[in-house]
């Protein structure tokens, strides 16, 4: 499912504008960025409540398409600033980790 | 960032003293050795800036540069097998104090070790090192933003961030939470950082023991510019 339908399923916002408008068919999430180094596949969308730029990093050494943050959390400017130069996707929404992952799961499973 | 900078950096930033904290390895700590033995008045401590398996921020800090090496190579197997990318991250060189490459390291050394924070602790005070979590209200990497409160434990200090100790126009000695004593510091990853926070405490020379008691007496006071 494409990062911009996947958005909209989930009732997410944009923080960044989709870019290159990818796939995305795995999904990891984790909060721990040493885990999602360790066992995320490339190219999966990520879950979490990591709001900050070192996030980007771990992102874009796996290829990842983009990130949803959630919670509501707020995303620092370098943050965002990063996300644009690495052209990832940044969504946020007021969902929780679980009821965010539960619809992508939906989504993807053509539910 | 050299050692021979950094030093002159601090040096002109009106320091007589540094700590120096890579992430995960302490395989700089020779050089920076050499290079403060060329000065007098110029004292350095030696150590990491661990990252714990919960990703919290310590620093483990020694008197002599031999300590903070051997702690490095007993904590780099709990390092994640994860190499570094040197294209994004950056490289991740050793030198001497002559500025030469000795060596890199192969391991992403912002990734976290497999050890608690507990494990740490304990392993760094059986080893004659001081232990200050970092920065704790960081919003990454901190105790504060990994675990939502600062957990029972014989930490010599807390460190505050020199950004919170600035904007709160802090100025005094500071017990933080549970009564642990304060310190700050730069946390500099460039040599323009270096000064930015740092502590004031008396003593003949700097030593962890010498440190430790002046914290446990409320004589640090911390600074930010």
């Amino acid at each position: 499912m494409k990062v911009s339908e996947l958005c909209e399923r989930l009732g997410a916002s944009a923080v960044t504008g989709p870019f290159d408008d990818r796939d995305v068919t795995k999904v990891y999430t984790s909060d721990l960025l040493s885990d999602v180094m360790g066992f995320a596949e490339e190219e999966s969308l990520l879950i979490t409540i990591q709001a900050h730029k070192n996030t980007i990093a771990v992102a874009s050494q796996l290829d990842m398409p983009a990130i949803v943050i959630c919670n509501g959390r707020k995303v620092p400017d370098d943050m965002r600033e990063s996300a644009v130069q690495e052209k990832i996707t940044l969504l946020t929404t007021k969902d929780s980790q679980y009821t965010a992952s539960t619809k992508v799961y939906l989504a993807l499973s053509g539910a | 960032m050299a050692p021979s900078a950094i030093v002159e950096r601090a040096r002109a930033a009106g320091l007589n003293a540094i700590a120096i904290t890579d992430h995960n390895s302490a395989l700089n700590s020779t050089a920076l050795h050499d290079v403060c033995s060329r000065y007098d008045n110029f004292f350095c401590l030696y150590g990491m800036e661990m990252t714990s398996v919960e990703e919290v921020h310590l620093l483990a800090l020694f008197d002599d540069h031999k300590s903070a090496l051997d702690f490095g190579e007993f904590l780099y197997p709990m390092l994640a097998d994860i190499p570094n990318n040197p294209d994004r991250f950056g490289d991740q060189v050793y030198v001497n104090a002559d500025n030469e490459i000795c060596g890199e390291c192969d391991k992403y050394l912002v990734g976290a070790l497999s050890c608690s924070m507990d494990e740490l602790l304990v392993e760094t005070h059986a080893r004659g090192g001081i232990f200050i979590p970092a920065h704790i209200e960081r919003p990454s990497f901190s105790i504060m933003s990994q675990l939502g409160f600062v957990p029972q434990g014989d930490y010599d200090a807390l460190e505050q961030h020199y950004h919170y100790i600035k904007n709160n126009n802090y100025d005094g000695i500071s017990l933080n939470a549970g009564g642990h004593p304060c310190t700050t510091a730069s946390d500099a990853h460039y040599l323009d950082d270096i000064g930015r926070g740092f502590i004031e405490f008396e003593a003949d020379r700097l030593t962890v023991a010498g440190l430790c008691d002046s914290l446990r007496r409320g004589g640090v006071v911390c600074r930010a510019v």
